[in-house]
């Protein structure tokens, strides 16, 4: 599995390090313009990063499964399974990585616009607003961040499982079917339409469940705990989800495909 | 004992029959030819092999297992097409069989890239058919593998890379291996075959040794393909 993700970043590098360049020259470009410039930059970037991000893991499965270079890939003795759990991995590896270097350009961004208005950076305040969050003063802390961090991830891997498994259908049980692309997307929909039927109903199930839930802190605020309690049924719907879609597409995998 | 049996297997697509009913048995030690004309069949057999394609029925056993993933340790597969990473340098494409196949001597593909003036540096996208094809043989017959599917190695190559390529085939000939090369291109590649197998329109034509084969009929494989194929 560590040789195939490998495999994948080595792949992309090239591609990463293009648009990095592209992003820092389009921020110091931008810096040149003051304080306005550079929160242009964290707009504009945040978007494009975004928009690749989409791209670039559609096309990383995509380029396997309808290009003869996927051979490569479908030659290796690596069970659908795996392969299917090695992409979805490198995905989300991906994914924070990108985040990353958004939070970098924050940072040195952010700085530049504290410089250019005048300020000096004051690491007190840094701290302080640290330490806020840390003590929840601002109404949330690290425990709601984290657990909608999770929420965000366990949402991310349900939507790429959902992506892939749509791709795997077309190419193997549709894989005659001409307009790939175009009939991937509407399995990808008839799928979300599905599992969105299949979750309301659990919801449905689970309701009397949310009623005895006390999310409400002593500050009269929703605690974290609280929070957790609310996005945990979803949670559990996205990981199983998640984990059901990969076992179809590493099945069709193993047993359907046609390159 | 390497060994690959085919029993009555079936590819369909939408709208064709790619094979019907294909048995055959493959024994090792021998390297056979796998030949008839452009879309006989001959790819989607080795494909079915390979573990690219799905049968529609039949089955096909690797060393007395069914095809999975697992038996594409067997196998080792050169597809017509170019398949390698165009970003990638040949050095690149050695160090990805290194890591994703426990049989290949990397050792062994540099002595023969170096021996066909291939050098390692070069991009994958900036090759020429000839040296594509050279390398595809190279890493193809540098794992120590019991099944070697060779899909049309010929094509889009000079006479100087066909030799080079024929060469690269025998050096890799073993008493444990089975080699199977699909071609159209029968003369440039009669010699070394032991046994040739016919496909025509996705049905298995013709199955026997060729030296037997020669001597039953007077004339030689080339021929024997014109006369059966001709008048296609």
């Amino acid at each position: 599995m560590i040789s195939l993700i490998k495999y994948e970043f080595i792949r992309k590098y090239k591609l990463a390090s293009m648009i990095l360049i592209t992003m820092l020259a389009l921020n110091l470009f931008l810096l040149t313009k003051g304080a306005g410039g550079s929160m242009s930059f964290l707009v504009v970037s945040l978007l494009a990063l975004f928009v690749f991000y989409l791209a670039d893991i559609i096309k990383m499965y995509s380029d396997d499964l309808n290009k003869k270079t996927g051979y490569m890939l479908f030659m290796t003795p690596n069970s659908g399974y795996k392969i299917i759990s090695s992409k979805l991995l490198t995905a989300v590896i991906e994914g924070f990585a990108l985040l990353l270097v958004y939070f970098i350009f924050i940072l040195i961004n952010g700085t530049y616009i504290i410089i250019s208005t005048g300020n000096e950076i004051d690491y007190s305040q840094i701290i302080k607003a640290v330490d806020n969050l840390l003590s929840g003063s601002l109404g949330f802390n690290l425990g709601h961040v984290l657990v909608f961090l999770l929420a965000a991830l366990a949402f991310l891997i349900a939507f790429i499982t959902t992506v892939y498994t749509a791709m795997t259908i077309r190419k193997s049980i549709f894989s005659e079917i001409k307009f790939g692309g175009l009939f991937s997307f509407i399995i990808f929909l008839l799928i979300n339409w599905l599992l969105s039927f299949l979750s309301s109903k659990f919801y449905d199930i689970i309701t009397p469940y949310y009623n005895t839930v006390d999310t409400i802190s002593g500050t009269g605020r929703v605690s974290a705990g609280g929070l957790a309690m609310i996005l945990l049924p979803m949670i559990a719907v996205l990981i199983i989800q998640a984990v059901a879609l990969t076992g179809i597409s590493g099945y069709l995998l193993e047993k359907k495909i046609n390159l | 004992m390497s060994r690959l049996i085919i029993n009555e297997l079936t590819k369909k697509y939408y709208n064709k029959i790619a094979l019907r009913n294909v048995s055959l048995n493959f024994e090792q030690g021998k390297i056979y030819g796998l030949l008839g004309p452009n879309g006989s069949g001959k790819t989607t057999l080795m494909k079915v092999v390979a573990g690219l394609h799905k049968q529609t029925s039949g089955h096909v056993l690797i060393n007395d297992q069914d095809l999975s993933y697992k038996t594409k340790t067997y196998v080792s597969y050169m597809p017509t097409e170019n398949y390698l990473y165009p970003s990638f340098k040949v050095v690149d494409i050695l160090k990805f069989y290194k890591d994703m196949y426990k049989d290949f001597r990397y050792e062994y593909a540099l002595d023969l890239l170096n021996s066909i003036n291939v050098k390692l540096d070069y991009k994958i996208s900036n090759l020429s058919s000839g040296e594509t094809a050279k390398l595809k043989t190279v890493i193809a017959l540098s794992r120590d593998a019991d099944i070697y599917l060779l899909d049309e190695p010929l094509n889009g190559v000079d006479v100087l890379a066909r030799d080079t390529i024929m060469d690269i085939i025998t050096k890799s000939y073993g008493e444990n291996k089975i080699i199977i090369i699909s071609t159209h291109l029968v003369s440039e590649i009669e010699k070394l075959l032991d046994t040739v197998v016919f496909l025509k329109e996705g049905a298995v034509e013709l199955f026997c040794d060729a030296e037997e084969l020669r001597q039953e009929r007077q004339m030689s494989v080339e021929g024997i393909y014109k006369e059966v194929f001709g008048n296609d």
